[in-house]
């Protein structure tokens, strides 16, 4: 079989095909801000 | 008028709240199904009937700041993560201003704004170290070791190969290594498989171009299997592409074949016309390496198609180069001088100056 004697040259394969992870955004979600003080509401008039 | 003035001239009225907060959370379920062209409308519409609650107005700006950041709209992301930490700082949340420093450090990250990114990815660590904030804590430390991976990265000499980059170039991508371990030591106590996976391929990617071919597979394999847990074949596909560049740096050609034509797989499943090019592009080149032209003509083939497809004319003048390559060693010198045409006229219309030069030789 084939044995490669030396790494490509990156004119053959080049280091920007490199797939990265996507980026972590913060989120601030009025859904569960208004979830919350819902709640609240209902524990303080206990 | 800045968003903050125009808050305050705003008479409090219960009708007026009611509607700006329909508003934002229509905005915020639009966003949510991915429709964020929609769910930015709605929540400008909110910003400009105002709110008293300060903590609503951040969420506003905060999820306009990331509908635009998926928009690729990154100075109107930029904006609003802005007007969201002058905000949460005006106001004394910590945890809102954590969170908008982590949002600010990973749209300048995008910008090329590296020195202006890490102060907001310090903010974000020191905050969320001080409330104990774990889960947070790890995330500043991920956000920190893109920023680093993309400096090394924006610096590399064009031209340079993995492993074989200036000072400059590892010492930064050094140091995204050190912040992805940090973060995996902490998403690791906290059993967190998801961030597990992240983390994993963008470390792979940062040994990868530090030349640490054997510990990039390792780092991809964990990603790959974490991928395969979730079912998430995006991920997968990410990790068979690296596995393959990686392998094709330690020579393991017919390895680095195996796991690009599972890219391919994946590419097409997922319907991905432009990563199923690229993975035809990297079978070709392998193919080349493994000296089967025969192959690498059928990948280039199938590359340069896809190409003309999608209107890609650099593809199209790559696929070319390729072609002719493949024709000359087979010693059909017609085909090399049709594919060597091809590429000259492509790259002068691209501008391409060395590709022109190449091709001209």
């Amino acid at each position: 079989s084939h044995q490669p004697s030396s790494v490509p040259s990156s004119q053959i394969l080049h280091s920007d095909a490199i797939e990265m992870e996507p980026e972590t955004m913060e989120t601030k979600s009025l859904t569960n801000y208004f979830s919350k003080m819902h709640l609240d509401s209902v524990m303080s008039s206990c | 008028m800045t968003p903050l003035r125009l808050v305050f001239s705003v008479p409090p009225s219960a009708r007026m709240e009611a509607s700006c907060l329909e508003l934002a959370l229509e905005g915020e379920r639009l966003c949510k199904l991915g429709d964020y062209h929609a769910g930015v409308s709605f929540f400008e519409a909110a910003i400009q009937v105002g709110t008293e609650d300060l903590q609503v107005l951040s969420a506003i700006y905060s999820q306009v700041g990331n509908a635009y950041f998926h928009l690729r709209d990154y100075a109107k992301a930029l904006e609003f993560h802005r007007h969201d930490l002058t905000l949460t700082r005006t106001i004394g949340d910590l945890l809102g201003e954590a969170k908008a420093s982590g949002n600010l450090g990973n749209t300048l990250k995008v910008l090329g704004r590296f020195d202006e990114a890490v102060v907001c990815c310090q903010r974000h660590l020191d905050i969320t170290r001080d409330i104990r904030d774990k889960v947070g804590q790890a995330r500043a430390l991920y956000n920190f070791g893109n920023v680093y991976h993309a400096k090394g990265k924006s610096i590399c000499w064009s031209g340079a190969e993995p492993g074989d980059f200036p000072e400059e170039v590892t010492t930064a991508l050094r140091k995204a290594a050190e912040y992805y371990e940090a973060n995996l030591a902490i998403v690791k106590e906290l059993g967190d498989r998801a961030a597990q996976g992240r983390t994993y391929g963008n470390l792979g990617n940062t040994h990868y171009l530090l030349g640490n071919f054997r510990e990039a597979v390792s780092s991809h394999e964990q990603r790959l299997l974490i991928a395969k847990e979730f079912g998430d074949r995006a991920a997968e596909r990410r990790a068979y592409c690296n596995l393959g560049n990686a392998y094709i740096f330690l020579g393991e050609f017919k390895l680095a074949a195996e796991h690009y034509k599972k890219t391919l797989q994946l590419a097409r499943q997922l319907k991905d016309r432009a990563v199923e090019a690229q993975a035809c592009y990297s079978l070709g080149n392998t193919y080349t390496l493994l000296q089967d032209y025969e192959r690498a003509i059928d990948y280039h083939l199938k590359h340069l198609i896809i190409a003309q497809d999608l209107n890609d004319r650099v593809g199209e003048g790559r696929a070319c180069w390729s072609l002719g390559n493949a024709h000359t060693a087979l010693g059909n010198h017609d085909q090399a001088m049709h594919f060597a045409e091809k590429h000259l006229e492509i790259s002068k219309e691209t501008g391409d100056r060395s590709g022109e030069l190449t091709a001209r030789m």
